[in-house]
């Protein structure tokens, strides 16, 4: 037989091909889950023509017509379930509800007490008699009842919502969440053993945790109890970050930019190679070979020039407008602005110790081998690199206010590299030009380059203090100037 | 747990105003937009506070001022020596790198060290769910496999005060529902949080106290 939906209005299936019993009852259980009372009632009355010697069509109208208030009517259904049905419990226990809305506290009783001898495995019947207990005012006697359920009838739910609901309706909201705690545990799928609980934190005064716990109505006790747990060995971050863990970020992001950018490529790592060496290998097919200029040794000299003065104007022209690419960043996460052009710098830096590697290699085969001072090396890349970080970071951070500066910074770069005596040598400055000459800190460390790789001798070190100091002096304002700037480079670069 | 009422406050808002600038140059004068003025509010160790407003209200921007992350025009944050971060997703994340690196770096910008890090390294795997995909490169990733890893990464920063700026809506359903679970977890632990979301359901839903921007 193939079920059919029943519409309202549709004659009712005839008697031989009736739905079965259960299929048609859903056509008035949906109205009572509507709770339209009426509509309900007149759906059962109408099944009560068809399905006579089924129960529900009496009890469940009796039910219906209990809530539009209709007590005598349901009381008489109630009767004649209990007499066609006399082995179902329905009759009994609704009955007593329909007394109990009447007022009738005696005649509840009595369907109780008749119940509970013939049906003493049904636990709606000692549910509704601890009901009845508690209406009549004697909590005690609801309690015994009630223990009676949760004892006989381990599995039912109904024993401990019960169990709760007394301590709710005694106003023990303490006793009541532990109660109801022990619902969760038992019946762990049941609303109630949140809800309930949630509205007795309420009493209580706990909205947060009246809160949490109709979240786990939601989420499940297990979240619940994680909950309970402390969080595992949590991780606060400092206020701020220290000297050692700042420096250790900005090498972590470097060393990972030049790993993005070698994957950027098919050849990778090879091109850090590559680059510099045509580039010099362009140089010295010019200068050395084309124009013979400059007489014997001038390739060594245009590069032990030329590479460090290209890290310079690399490194430079990258920090430039690192701030700025750095909006999104410095929006998200709180990290020094200083942070986006000492990357640039490391970065760099990582790379040109290849270049300077083959530098070594070339002026090896060149005739010019390694010689002691080649150690003084040590002091002059590294003020270098503290001059490419007071300049790099300097840029950096005037871009953001005035962009049109970035412009420039190609072209002033250009004018260096005129200025610092890469292409020709110091003799052919005018003797009166010439402190003013090494004034300029690029002119200055190349010169001291040359004096250790080509003239090997050591740097003059008088220069190089003063330079030191002149470049930690501009490094104090830098960082001076970051320190004051830090809040506010994240709304100019936005703007 | 402690109750709001006799908690401190850990950070006061006094009279909070912000303004970006919208034009101007040199040769002409600036025009600003006043994102917001005239905020105060205390937060008390411990709460959620939920902040609700239309678009452009300056929800955002309130807890980038915050985090400390830009100055206010005027008025002051004044933090009473509480460590506050804003829950960042992929944060400085390198298309070109694999999942790995871009959680190990993506936790040190948030405030991790190295160590901490990559100590952490398996749990954020395990908990984004990438499997083999972690040593991928992560522009082979779709969009919800990103924001699982982001997510799985910003997770487990505690610091005292942590900001939220909608963060839950990551990834597909059920690592949506994931990550509520873990935020709300963090939400009724101690963790005191201040929370931003569209949806005012949500924040009745899940927060102790509400800001509102548009009742100012």
């Amino acid at each position: 037989m193939a079920p059919r939906q029943i519409q309202p209005f549709e004659p009712l299936p005839a008697q031989d091909d009736r739905l079965a019993p259960q299929d048609a009852f859903q056509w008035a259980r949906d109205a009572m889950a509507a709770r339209q009372w009426e509509t309900a009632a007149r759906r059962w009355a109408t099944l009560r023509a068809v399905y006579p010697d089924q129960p529900p069509v009496w009890i469940q109208a009796a039910v219906a017509y209990k809530q539009l208030g209709r007590h005598d009517a349901a009381a008489g259904f109630l009767a004649e379930a209990r007499r066609r049905f006399p082995s179902h419990p329905g009759g009994w226990v609704q009955g007593a509800n329909v007394a109990l809305a009447r007022g009738d506290h005696g005649e509840a009783a009595r369907l109780l007490a008749e119940a509970r001898c013939r049906f003493p495995d049904d636990p709606p019947v000692w549910l509704r008699s601890a009901g009845l207990a508690l209406a009549d005012g004697d909590p005690d006697a609801a309690l015994v009842y009630n223990r009676h359920v949760r004892e006989a009838f381990p599995d039912d739910p109904g024993g401990p919502i019960q169990y709760a609901e007394l301590a709710m309706e005694a106003g023990d909201w303490e006793e009541a969440l532990a109660r109801w705690a022990l619902v969760r545990e038992r019946f762990p799928d049941l609303p109630a053993g949140y809800r309930r609980a949630a509205d007795a934190q309420d009493r209580l005064g706990r909205p947060r945790e009246a809160r949490r716990l109709r979240l786990a109505e939601e989420y499940g006790a297990d979240w619940l109890a994680e909950t309970d747990q402390d969080p595992p060995s949590p991780v606060a971050p400092p206020q701020r970050r220290n000297g050692r863990n700042f420096l250790d970020l900005v090498l972590t992001k470097a060393r990972l930019n030049l790993k993005s950018e070698a994957n950027r490529n098919h050849l990778r790592y090879l091109w850090w190679v590559l680059d510099p060496l045509l580039y010099m290998a362009v140089f010295y097919v010019v200068f050395g070979m084309l124009l013979h200029r400059g007489g014997e040794g001038f390739v060594a000299y245009l590069l032990t020039g030329l590479v460090p003065f290209q890290w310079f104007a690399k490194t430079v022209q990258h920090a430039s407008n690192t701030i700025v690419e750095g909006r999104g960043l410095m929006n998200q996460v709180r990290v020094s602005p200083l942070f986006f052009p000492l990357v640039a710098v490391a970065q760099n830096a990582g790379k040109q110790s290849l270049v300077f590697l083959m530098l070594a290699v070339f002026l090896i085969f060149y005739g010019l081998p390694p010689t002691p001072h080649w150690l003084a090396l040590a002091p002059v890349v590294a003020l270098q690199l503290l001059l490419m970080v007071v300049v790099g970071c300097a840029l950096a951070m005037l871009i953001p206010f005035v962009r049109d500066l970035l412009n420039l910074v190609p072209t002033g770069l250009q004018f260096l590299l005129f200025c610092s005596g890469v292409f020709y040598t110091l003799d052919t400055i005018p003797e009166r030009w010439r402190d003013l000459f090494l004034a300029n800190p690029m002119a200055n460390l190349l010169h001291q380059y040359r004096r250790i790789l080509l003239e090997h001798q050591w740097p003059d070190w008088g220069q190089l203090g003063w330079l030191a100091l002149a470049s930690l002096f501009g490094l104090a304002l830098v960082l001076l100037a970051y320190r004051r700037l830090e809040g506010v480079f994240p709304r100019v670069v936005v703007e | 747990m402690s109750s709001i009422a006799d908690a401190s406050p850990v950070i006061s808002v006094r009279d909070l105003g912000v303004r970006y600038k919208r034009s101007g140059s040199l040769f002409r004068p600036a025009r600003y937009y006043q994102v917001f003025e005239g905020i105060s509010f205390e937060l008390y160790r411990g709460e959620t506070l939920g902040i609700v407003g239309h678009n452009g209200a300056g929800k955002s921007t309130l807890l980038r001022a915050l985090a400390g992350i830009i100055q206010p025009d005027s008025g002051t944050v004044i933090n009473h020596g509480v460590t506050v971060s804003l829950l960042a997703l992929q944060a400085g994340f390198d298309g070109e790198l694999p999942g790995t690196d871009n959680a190990v770096l993506s936790a040190m910008l948030l405030g991790y060290t190295r160590r901490q890090a990559r100590e952490r390294l398996p749990g954020i795997a395990e908990f984004a769910e990438l499997g083999e995909f972690m040593h991928e490169p992560v522009k082979t990733y779709s969009s919800g496999m990103r924001a699982r890893l982001g997510f799985s990464v910003a997770m487990h920063l505690t610091p005292d005060v942590l900001l939220l700026d909608e963060v839950l809506a990551v990834g597909d359903k059920h690592f949506r529902k994931k990550a509520e679970r873990e935020m709300l977890k963090k939400m009724h632990s101690d963790q005191t949080i201040v929370f931003v979301s569209h949806s005012e359901q949500q924040v009745q839903r899940l927060c102790d106290r509400v800001f509102d921007f548009d009742r100012l």
